[in-house]
């Protein structure tokens, strides 16, 4: 069972007097879909960036089955706002490209990318040019990359904030889908409330100055679209629309709106 | 297009019209654009008959403005019977050998450089104030250096249009790697990415379009030298060639030769473009 941890990790940058986060723990594990939210400024992207080892702790610890997390790597994939594929290579190529970096043969990563296109839907634009897709296949893409390497983790830094509503609804039933059939740990930041809703397993409220923890949520609704029960459903639940009004009471608690 | 004689109308205020039609007054829901390119034709044309009727009227010497019919009659001749020992076909290879001679030269040095300029700090500080240094300084003034050092052979020609060709490339190469979204670098570097990896695979494919652009901008600069690196000692060349005529006040050729030259520029040109559309379709459409 792997396990992506933050002990009590600080974030400061270069130049800066204020901790963007203080202390704050995470433990991820295989399986957890943790999302983080809270308003700008709460150090949502920092620490998102420890677990991905491209934001160096301050103070506290980040590990990975133990072991201390020194830099990116393919255990950990990102998964950013802006796709930051590579424009040059087709989607299929794309997606590859963790199989290339790894001397995977040519006809093997092409086959293996094109599975992982069809798992995302994307199955016949495989030879697409990346300014041919729309945001929302630009994302699918983006999520099949992450997914080629094989990850253990897949870090996603608000990856639908840049798609339309309509498209990040259904964009987020991808998520759980693949989030379900890659057996992976997920961690996401995003602003969304009602994808927060559906798409964790535990919610992590932060707020501001420096960034620390305020509340966690266990929550169980993306467990309940997993087993089967329409998305429709699942937000149309009284309990949907409770847990919804104690999350936005978290995170602007303190706050007068 | 609209929008700059939007921005350049004078703000009129209103009664101060005095009944003078005032063509910005109302907007016109047709508007009949003149292309661009035709009034370039129309500007072309004009100063043809201009050239032609100023020479057939001999309100100048022909050897100071030959017509455009001798300077095309002598085209014909020179590109058959050639002049001073070489075809003009001979001539002009001789020039573009050297520019690409210089152009794979600069290539070599400057897009390293370049890289070096744009992810390393040791890098920017080395080689910046070098290419600052060498930018700014016309070519026809390291001549007679480079002649000292190298001599008057066919390297010292090269190498004077690689020079003025190094800055051009060195730096588009380094404003190209320097414009890498930090997001495609990062995503990279999850995936599993060394930095060699992140170099070769995203970093030089990022930059490619800026590198293009230096190219295009170096080529521009080393056939502009061309002239100055083909002064000494040099047998072929349309530099040479128009420094021959030149010298015979042989005004036709000098004339002819210019023309050459800038229609070569312009075929380059258009070559690079082409090349840039081939190899960078998605340049501009991120």
């Amino acid at each position: 069972m792997s396990h992506l941890i933050l002990d009590k990790v600080s974030v400061l940058y270069d130049g800066q007097k204020a901790p963007a986060v203080e202390r704050v723990s995470l433990d991820i594990s295989k399986g957890d879909f943790v999302v983080l939210v809270g308003r700008s400024g709460c150090g949502k992207t920092s620490l998102l960036n420890v677990a991905a080892g491209l934001v160096e702790p301050s103070g506290g610890l980040a590990t990975v089955d133990g072991r201390p997390i020194t830099g990116p790597g393919s255990d950990r994939a990102v998964v950013f706002q802006n796709d930051a594929l590579f424009p040059w290579l087709t989607a299929r190529e794309n997606v590859a490209f963790a199989l290339r970096l790894r001397g995977v043969s040519a006809d093997k990563r092409a086959r293996r990318a094109d599975e992982l296109l069809s798992l995302v839907k994307l199955g016949d634009a495989g030879d697409k040019r990346i300014w041919e897709l729309s945001g929302g296949m630009r994302q699918r893409v983006g999520l099949a990359r992450a997914l080629a390497a094989e990850p253990e983790f897949l870090l996603l830094d608000e990856p639908l904030g840049a798609l339309d509503a309509l498209t990040r609804e259904r964009m987020q039933t991808t998520l759980l889908d693949l989030w379900a059939a890659a057996q992976v740990g997920v961690l996401m930041v995003t602003h969304g409330i009602e994808e927060a809703l559906v798409l964790a397993t535990r919610i992590v409220v932060l707020a501001p100055g420096p960034g620390h923890v305020v509340r966690t949520f266990e929550t169980h609704f993306g467990r309940r679209y997993a087993a089967g029960e329409p998305i429709r459903t699942i937000k149309a639940d009284p309990a949907f629309a409770a847990a919804r009004a104690d999350l936005t009471d978290a995170i602007f608690e303190g706050e007068a709106v | 297009m609209s929008v700059s004689a939007y921005s350049e109308r004078p703000t009129a205020k209103a009664g101060e019209n005095d009944g003078f039609s005032v063509p910005w007054s109302r907007p016109r829901p047709k508007r009949t654009f003149v292309s661009a390119r035709l009034v370039s034709a129309i500007t072309i044309l004009l100063l043809l008959i201009a050239w032609t009727a100023s020479a057939s009227l001999q309100l100048v010497s022909p050897v100071f403005l030959p017509s455009p019919a001798a300077v095309w009659a002598k085209f014909v001749i020179v590109a058959r019977d050639g002049f001073v020992d070489a075809t003009l076909l001979q001539h002009l290879l001789a020039s573009l050998w050297r520019v690409f001679a210089a152009l794979i030269a600069a290539i070599l040095v400057g897009v390293p450089v370049g890289l070096a300029i744009g992810i390393s700090r040791i890098g920017r500080g080395v080689f910046d104030p070098l290419l600052e240094f060498l930018r700014p300084i016309p070519p026809l003034a390291y001549l007679p250096l480079i002649i000292i050092w190298f001599g008057i052979g066919e390297p010292s020609k090269i190498l004077v249009i690689a020079i003025a060709m190094l800055a051009p490339v060195a730096l588009s190469t380094a404003a190209g790697v320097r414009g890498v979204s930090r997001e495609r670098v990062d995503a990279a570097r999850s995936l599993g990415a060394t930095r060699a990896q992140v170099i070769r695979h995203v970093i030089l494919p990022s930059a490619l379009p800026s590198i293009l652009t230096g190219l295009r901008i170096a080529l521009g600069a080393g056939w502009s030298t061309l002239v100055a690196a083909e002064l000494v000692a040099a047998t072929r060349g349309l530099g040479f060639m128009i420094q021959s005529a030149a010298q015979f006040l042989v005004t036709d050729v000098v004339v002819m030769g210019i023309l050459v030259i800038a229609i070569i520029a312009f075929v380059l040109e258009f070559i690079i473009r082409r090349i840039e559309r081939v190899l960078v379709p998605w340049a501009g459409r991120e």
